[in-house]
């Protein structure tokens, strides 16, 4: 995949992103719905590839706005790899010259990488994780599972036990995935599911895709670098 | 300005410790008052879950799902107004509540507050505990819209 061919790609996919989640605040709050209406319109400019750099340069401008307005990200982990993908390729249609460019969106790829890794290194690292016991918490009292009948997966340690492990290993093993494409695009596939998991479970749809959203960029720097 | 890139900066150069400890989890619980004086009694959960879903409802919330990420953003004002009390927090709670209110038909001449319940596990037992109570304001002085 070329430079041009990923940038093109992940820019019109985090525009979609940034459109499927400004629509869910049009319904909410006045306020924010001139702010997400803005944000719209820039993604479906970014989208039609109208307006060279400027959309892009509009969005990561509106991106401080929201950052003030919800005084940080609106849903924590996923708004912030939006807006990490957001100013990689702002940064990346302004600079001069390939290089510099491409320095930009390899940074986006990288972090990619850095975020399954070091998800999976600092569990790792908790023996609450490594016996399952973390997982269960998350499941029996944490906010995040979307009905009460979710609860009681808490109840069976052993596919709690297995659960971790098998995210955890994942997360740890992911960059060798990046030695060939075939076997990074196995991962992708793999890590897609486990974000979709995350959406049905724990309603985490932003996660989805806005992940998603990075994968050219990775695809690309596997190319790039191997 | 400044402010808004010192916001910026995690996003740029990011952690990535999703998880890493799960801490102790915050429920908003709000109760509605005659008068700011009345002491809070019948306390309810703000947007408890559903018992379950329909497939096809889970297949929705990937692509539309508001008011569950609306829900996550109260939880994280709650877990800021532990980490650091703002105004903002306790506004952005008080108009999520209050909005629901409204759309259910609440007098507006009501008042409301809200407290913060945090649920953690010591030993093999869920432990319950307040740790913050608002002061009570009217439902008709709140932006909800």
């Amino acid at each position: 995949m070329t430079y041009d061919t990923a940038a093109r790609l992940t820019e019109i996919l985090l525009a979609l992103s940034f459109i499927q989640q400004g629509l869910e605040h049009l319904v909410r709050f006045r306020k924010e719905q001139i702010l997400f209406g803005v944000r719209i319109t820039l993604s479906l400019l970014v989208i039609a590839g109208l307006g060279g750099p400027w959309p892009l340069v509009g969005l990561a401008l509106s991106s401080l706005v929201f950052l003030q307005r919800f005084q940080g990200p609106y849903n924590g982990g996923s708004d912030r790899m939006g807006l990490l993908a957001l100013w990689c390729l702002t940064a990346s249609r302004l600079l001069p010259g390939l290089k510099a460019q491409e320095v930009a969106f390899g940074y986006l790829g990288a972090q990619l990488i850095l975020s399954y890794f070091i998800s999976g290194w600092v569990k790792v690292l908790n023996p609450d994780w490594r016996s399952g016991r973390a997982l269960r918490d998350v499941f029996q009292f944490s906010t995040y599972p979307v009905t009460e009948d979710l609860r009681r997966w808490a109840d069976r340690p052993w596919v709690m036990l297995a659960m971790s492990w098998a995210v955890m290993l994942f997360e740890l093993i992911f960059p060798l995935s990046l030695f060939s494409q075939p076997s990074l695009i196995v991962a992708l596939v793999i890590a897609a599911s486990f974000h979709l998991a995350n959406a049905c479970l724990f309603g985490l749809n932003r996660f989805f895709w806005t992940w998603l959203s990075v994968y050219p960029a990775i695809l690309w720097l596997q190319g790039r670098i191997f | 300005m400044l402010q808004a890139i010192r916001l910026l900066m995690p996003a740029l150069i990011p952690a990535w410790n999703f998880f890493d400890v799960i801490a102790d989890s915050p429920r908003v619980e709000f109760a509605l008052l005659a008068d700011p004086d009345e002491t809070p009694q019948a306390w309810q959960v703000f947007r408890p879950p559903p018992p379950g879903q329909s497939l096809g409802a889970m297949a929705r919330r990937l692509v539309w799902n508001p008011v569950w990420n609306e829900t996550l953003f109260v939880v994280s004002c709650a877990e800021r107004l532990m980490r650091q009390p703002t105004a903002h927090s306790e506004d952005e709670i008080y108009a999520r509540i209050a909005a629901d209110l409204v759309r259910s038909g609440t007098n507006p001449k009501d008042w409301i507050c809200f407290r913060l319940v945090f649920v953690a596990r010591q030993g093999e037992d869920l432990i319950r505990e307040t740790r913050f109570q608002a002061v009570p304001r009217r439902v008709a002085e709140i932006v909800t819209r």
